[in-house]
């Protein structure tokens, strides 16, 4: 192990200077002309894969820009950040999308931001910005106060569909927002009577500029809560990567303990977060019953979590250096007993439901994302897992207390939507056993860091399993208990792109089963406008509606 | 077929499982995070609470006319993560197990401390709260406590001139 990071050391040196930035993160400074031979090796070469970009304001400290492209190598358990300098005179970067398709949206948020362009990208267009935002305008520039508005004038001139498909099939819009639910996404579908010929993505519709203000007015232990607030439904996986990012490159004594309780936490997300999606997804098969199963047994999870935390889903637990929150025998023992209970009912319950002949029709064949299109997209977590890439942090990068613990990691080889089922399933039974065998073992000893001293402009990655997939936090320090850069990365954001492979050719009443079986959120399945091109009808279905009957 | 069966045996013998929320209230654990406090008369005004709390629900404004110094917490922007608590020296501000919290009245969303300020013995000006002066000089042997009562600029000019006195 150590000889093979030694010898990647080496390997890395033919393409640019590189330096250890902690025990299990290496940076490679490369020129541009290196730029993608190095991505090349890191993400085809050696069995690595792309996981997310940053661009960074360095001006005031270097007067430059910087590109940071991250890649994980699981096999070696290292991650390596190259970083590519840009000068504020000529800014621009060559793409690396042509040879990662997975890179496409990464680049277009560096580009919407900085102003960075990147040659040779396959489509350079706005990915998070509104058409309209004004040119020359890059909001996330140190330059750029964070409470200076912004007043758009100009009407968007963003085109309304893919002409490659509007006029010649009808257009399915899915999408784009619903009032009573937050995060809204939207998709047009392209159709051929009932099969799916093309379709389109639009999202970042609710991006707040979290980062700004992390960035600029907050401190380094208040963030954990704005990450925590990412998402509505694995927050605290994110508190916990970006209280990692920070821990490592401050070489932070984070307690073994706390280590323990993180871990039986992000555990305790896994298990409420797998069976909200199974819930969703029964529902959109038509099946309310299992609906009902899977959210009744979830609340007792909930209940779990809001014992231990003091809330069922915000559980602002960290801080740098470890928990706030230590767990007592009495209620140790009382997760134990309901986490029995529930592996037996659920176990017996699942049995029942995978034997039902319906679900199994539904899914499988359903959705495929084969291997080679997941390697493009560089999908994360359940997603990559069913289309048989064994990929997961908590194994190949462990992090918290993981390294302490015995999980088997579910891998499917048929990339449909039946794999993911199973594997988010079989997920929730391992998650059971690693929270066991945590208790079991909860070591003695404080719950903080007794000594945190955070250097300054220094990067730091911090890295979790969420429950859908890889969850990246990458942070530059400052001096006085702030940060000067933070991005955090969902695994989403890698996801979503594939969806458009998994939808082509499929029956149109499978697109929302297909939609949620990567698990992103799901404000985007309740509302389809149906427009028909040839004769201009308008109708407005459910999209459960739609999974039921179709166009018909 | 059999499995269907399995499902609705089991449904039924679970039987309901909904609670009669809001008709009937329902019970939160011990430690749950819920609506923060203040208690008037413990608070100092030292701001402690306000520069942890993360989405700036705290906050702290001297008012000089007034010479009164206001902790204001308002619930509407409250994640109720308790760093308040934590920092707090004197327990003043506490997390309850409230979370009912919606109301038809805005004011109801706030809670306001107003201490009175002490004014510094050589320029007047008035710059922290008379509790917090009482309770740093408790914690303070008595010849320590006299430069407590000038404001930080007059204390950092007071100093000086006892330095620039030592050293010539
Ligand atoms: S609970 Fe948290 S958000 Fe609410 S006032 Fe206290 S520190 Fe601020
Ligand atoms: S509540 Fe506590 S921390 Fe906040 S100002 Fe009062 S004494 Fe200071």
């Amino acid at each position: 192990m150590q000889s093979s990071a030694t010898k990647l050391v080496e390997e890395l040196g033919r393409f640019g200077i590189v330096e250890w930035i902690d025990s299990h993160t290496l940076i490679v400074h490369v020129d541009r002309s290196k730029l993608r031979d190095i991505a090349k090796y890191l993400h085809w070469g050696i069995g690595g894969y792309f996981s997310v970009s940053i661009g960074s304001d360095e001006r005031p400290l270097d007067n430059s820009f910087h590109v940071y492209h991250v890649f994980s190598l699981d096999h070696l358990g290292v991650y390596v950040v190259v970083d590519i300098r840009v000068s504020p005179g000529y800014l621009h970067v060559p793409s690396i999308t042509p040879i990662i398709p997975g890179a496409n949206w990464h680049e277009r948020e560096v580009m919407d931001y900085f102003g960075i362009m990147f040659d040779d990208h396959p489509e350079p267009k706005r990915l998070i910005l509104p058409y309209n935002w004004p040119k020359g305008v890059y909001p996330l520039r140190k330059d750029y106060p964070y409470n200076k508005k912004v007043y758009i004038e100009e009407a968007s001139d963003e085109p309304e569909h893919d002409s490659r498909f509007a006029g010649k099939y009808t257009i399915i819009p899915i999408g784009p927002y619903h009032p009573a639910l937050h995060e809204p996404e939207y998709f047009e579908l392209y159709v051929d009577g009932e099969r799916i010929v093309g379709a389109r993505y639009k999202g970042f519709m609710v991006h707040r500029g979290m980062e700004k203000i992390a960035e600029s007015r907050m401190t380094i232990n208040q963030i954990p809560f704005l990450a925590e607030r990412i998402c509505g439904i694995c927050g605290y996986t994110h508190n916990v990567a970006y209280c990692q990012a920070v821990e490592n490159v401050a070489g932070i004594d984070v307690p073994e303990r706390a280590h323990y309780i993180r871990s039986i936490m992000l555990e305790i997300e896994r298990i409420h977060s797998h069976m909200l999606w199974l819930g969703i997804a029964f529902h959109f098969l038509g099946f309310d019953t299992g609906f009902m199963i899977t959210w009744r047994l979830r609340e007792k999870v909930m209940d779990l979590a809001e014992m231990l935390t003091g809330n069922r889903k915000t559980y602002g637990l960290n801080l740098i250096g470890g928990v706030r929150r230590d767990i007592d025998l009495s209620k140790a023992l009382k997760v134990k007993k309901v986490l029995r209970d529930l592996r037996k009912d659920y176990v017996d319950y699942m049995e029942k439901i995978l034997g039902l002949k319906e679900i199994i029709y539904r899914t499988r064949g359903v959705g495929v994302l084969d291997y080679g299109e997941a390697r493009k997209y560089s999908v994360l977590g359940p997603t990559a897992r069913a289309s048989g890439i064994d990929t997961d942090v908590r194994k190949y990068h462990p992090y918290a207390a993981y390294r302490h613990v015995d999980f088997k990691i579910p891998v499917y080889k048929d990339g449909d939507v039946l794999s993911r089922i199973l594997v988010r399933h079989e997920e929730i039974i391992e998650s059971i056993n690693i929270i066991e065998q945590l208790l079991d073992n909860l070591p003695r000893t404080p719950i903080m860091a007794e000594e945190i001293h955070v250097p300054e402009h220094r990067i730091g990655v911090g890295v979790t399993e969420a429950p859908r997939g890889e969850d990246i936090h990458f942070v530059i320090t400052s001096r006085d208990n702030k940060i000067y850069r933070w991005r955090p990365r969902a695994p989403s954001y890698n996801n979503i792109p594939a969806l458009l492979v998994m939808l082509k050719d499929q029956h149109l009443a499978d697109a929302p089963i297909i939609i949620a079986s990567i698990d992103p959120c799901f404000s985007c399945t309740d509302h389809v406008l149906i427009i028909d091109v040839r004769t201009g009808s308008r109708k407005q279905v459910g999209l459960r509606e739609l999974s039921r009957r179709g166009l018909g | 077929m059999r499995e269907r069966l399995g499902l609705l045996r089991r449904s039924i013998s679970v039987g309901i499982v909904t609670e009669k929320y809001p008709y009937k209230p329902i019970e939160v654990p011990e430690g749950f995070r819920g609506k923060p406090v203040i208690d008037q008369d413990k608070c100092l005004g030292c701001g402690a609470c306000v520069n942890a709390c993360p989405p700036n629900a705290l906050s702290m404004t001297d008012d000089l006319d007034r010479g009164v110094r206001v902790i204001k917490l308002f619930l509407g922007r409250c994640i109720f993560c308790g760093r308040c608590q934590d920092v707090c020296p004197v327990e003043a501000i506490k997390l309850t197990r409230e979370f009912e919290l919606a109301s038809i009245n805005h004011n109801d969303l706030y809670q306001e401390v107003a201490l009175v300020m002490a004014k510094c013995m050589v320029c007047g000006r008035p710059y922290t709260t008379i509790r917090l002066v009482e309770h740093v000089a408790s914690n303070l042997p008595r010849e320590q406590r006299s430069h407590l009562l000038l404001c930080p600029d007059c204390r950092e000019k007071h100093s000086s001139k006892k330095v620039s006195y030592a050293r010539w």
